[in-house]
């Protein structure tokens, strides 16, 4: 079963955890409130301002949750708000019970927007509003307490820590559904070489077997199913699909490979895959390639593709039974400056650390052989 | 001789239709007729084939299974394998489980025909892309048992280095008379080698298969 999640599916456990946050830090606040009325200079102003926060901590939880209602304005919003709370703390509780050490009212629950600009836009976000939120919460005390300067260097902390991790657990998510997608596609295509090879295949082989004795039009349809026959074959035996945007990953050369098999291109390779860099891999199957237009041009009939894997190096033969050259003419038409085919394929292989040693007797084809030695990882 | 007793195994009708047909204009015997692979195991040994002609994907059981059974219910019988999607890991078993000749289906009927012919008369008949494999699984034998097991009686098969040339030179599509040509052997002896390498493919498979029974035996 593969079930391929939304996109910014991986954020909801995080805002979730942080609309929990804001409720228990008010419940918090008013634990406080019940405890420090008494201390205050407007109580009941006091009262009206936890009302305005539980308020908002409702408006947020429903809010973040909706994806599309987590832009700017909200947060902004957010910000703004909880900015004004801070202004109305030192009126609200007034000069003496801020000398006396008291908390400020809104304790924790002032640390909410930092939370969710982290979680919106990572570490970046979550500094600046714990920096805009602590600046507030210091500069309207009027004196500055240890405690209250810990607070604020909590909050920052907070604000990076929790981004950090926010992005981090994106990252993650978007590679586990590209990995889901890319397990979906590889089942979805051993599906339909099982299909095909119970259908088609086998039709298009039989047309051709049949059809191979006849003249004229049948026989040439006969010859073009064999085509077909070849490409599909080729087609549905070749590795999975190679993820865009992979550097790093190994490729399979046989699959790289496995493009250029048809009717007339024979290619044998081992069972298991045939792992290089990709850069390494595609700069092969290029010279490879080369190779190959190279006999189909001057060979004109069929060819042989070998690949060996020695573990210490790859090697990739390419033979044909074309007309073939004179020894020594190769050295001759590079003498002449005349830079063919075989100086190219050669300035490939070189580039990869690797030879290309080419070989041919006149009436008796040509053979390349491709060989890159393999970096120990 | 004339013609080979042969069984056809294959589960799509048209073409078992067609192979069959096509054996018997060529002279041969079709003894058997099968789209499933149990029930070619149970009349194998009534029907006697000298060649059994095997699709490689049959709907009831693996092509390794069916071709387990062909050889226990009729040790003398050949099998030539046919596929219709070349898949690799399949191909490769299936030798190692005994089959000596393997073709692609959309080989030529001629190319068909020899490729019976040959393999009832004792003669392995490899593609390109078989050899290709052979010779990877060789290296991948030597690879897997370096350090592990060297020098010991199970230890990888290895080819010598006559048998790795011409092996390649099967690999890159060359005919047998053309290796004995070019290698200056006669046409027998390069037969010969290209047997040995699936001989001691076969054989050790064989060994390993034995070991893990009388291991897994000694444990229960």
């Amino acid at each position: 079963m593969t079930h391929v999640p939304a996109p910014g599916a991986f954020e909801v456990p995080l805002w979730r955890a942080v609309a929990v946050f804001r409720v228990a830090s008010l419940a918090y606040v008013c634990v406080v409130l019940i405890r420090d009325a008494d201390r205050y200079a407007h109580p009941f102003a006091a009262g009206a301002l936890v009302l305005v926060m539980a308020v908002w901590t409702s408006v947020t939880a429903v809010g973040y949750a909706n994806p599309a209602r987590r832009g700017w304005p909200l947060l902004l919003a957010d910000l703004g708000i909880v900015v004004a709370i801070l202004v109305a703390t030192p009126w609200v509780m007034g000069r003496p019970a801020l000398a006396a050490g008291l908390p400020t009212l809104p304790v924790a629950w002032l640390s909410g927007p930092v939370l969710a600009w982290a979680v919106s836009g990572g570490r970046r976000r979550g500094t600046i509003a714990a920096l805009v939120l602590g600046a507030t919460d210091l500069s309207t005390r009027g004196v500055v307490t240890p405690s209250a300067f810990n607070g604020a260097i909590l909050m920052l902390l907070a604000g990076v820590v929790v981004g950090h991790v926010a992005r981090l657990t994106v990252t993650a998510g978007e590679r586990l559904q590209r990995a889901i997608e890319l397990e979906a596609a590889t089942r979805e295509r051993e599906r339909l070489a099982r299909d095909i090879h119970d259908s088609v295949l086998q039709v298009l082989a039989l047309v051709q077997r049949r059809g191979a004795r006849l003249d004229g039009e049948a026989g040439e349809l006969a010859r073009l199913a064999g085509e077909q026959e070849a490409a599909l074959r080729a087609l549905i035996s070749g590795a999975g699909p190679v993820p865009a945007g992979a550097p790093d990953v190994p490729e399979d050369l046989r699959a790289l490979l496995g493009r250029y098999a048809s009717a007339t291109v024979s290619l044998s390779v081992p069972a298991t895959p045939v792992s290089l860099p990709p850069a390494v891999a595609r700069e092969l199957a290029a010279a490879a390639g080369a190779a190959l237009d190279n006999a189909a041009r001057h060979g004109g009939g069929r060819a042989w593709v070998l690949v060996e894997d020695e573990g210490s190096a790859v090697t990739v033969s390419i033979r044909d039974e074309g007309p073939g050259f004179p020894p020594g003419r190769l050295d001759q038409a590079a003498a002449q400056g005349r830079l063919g085919v075989a100086q190219a394929i050669r300035g490939r292989l070189a580039d990869l650390g690797g030879t290309a040693r080419i070989s041919s007797t006149p009436d008796a084809g040509t053979e390349v052989e491709l060989t890159v030695p393999r970096r120990q990882a | 001789m004339s013609g080979v007793r042969v069984m056809v195994v294959d589960d799509h009708p048209m073409w078992r239709q067609g192979v069959a047909r096509d054996l018997a204009e060529a002279g041969h015997q079709v003894v058997a007729v099968c789209g499933e692979g149990r029930q070619a195991i149970r009349v194998v040994a009534a029907a006697r084939p000298d060649v059994v002609v095997l699709d490689l994907q049959l709907p009831d059981i693996s092509g390794v299974e069916v071709i387990r059974g062909l050889r226990a219910a009729r040790p003398e019988v050949r099998v030539l394998m046919l596929s219709a999607s070349g898949e690799q890991q399949g191909v490769l078993d299936a030798v190692k489980a005994g089959a000596t000749g393997y073709l692609l289906k959309s080989a030529a009927l001629a190319e068909f025909l020899e490729a019976v012919r040959r393999t009832a008369a004792g003669e392995p008949v490899f593609t390109p892309g078989l050899a290709g494999l052979v010779l990877g699984e060789y290296r991948r034998l030597a690879a897997a048992g370096q350090g592990a097991a060297a020098g010991t009686a199970d230890a990888a098969p290895r080819l010598t280095d006559r048998e790795t040339e011409v092996l390649r030179l099967v690999a890159k599509g060359m005919s047998y008379r053309q290796i004995a040509e070019r290698l200056g052997l006669s046409h027998r002896t390069v037969q010969n080698h290209v047997q040995n390498t699936l001989g001691k493919l076969q054989l050790h498979n064989r060994v390993e298969l034995t070991r893990y029974a009388i291991e897994r035996g000694l444990d229960d």
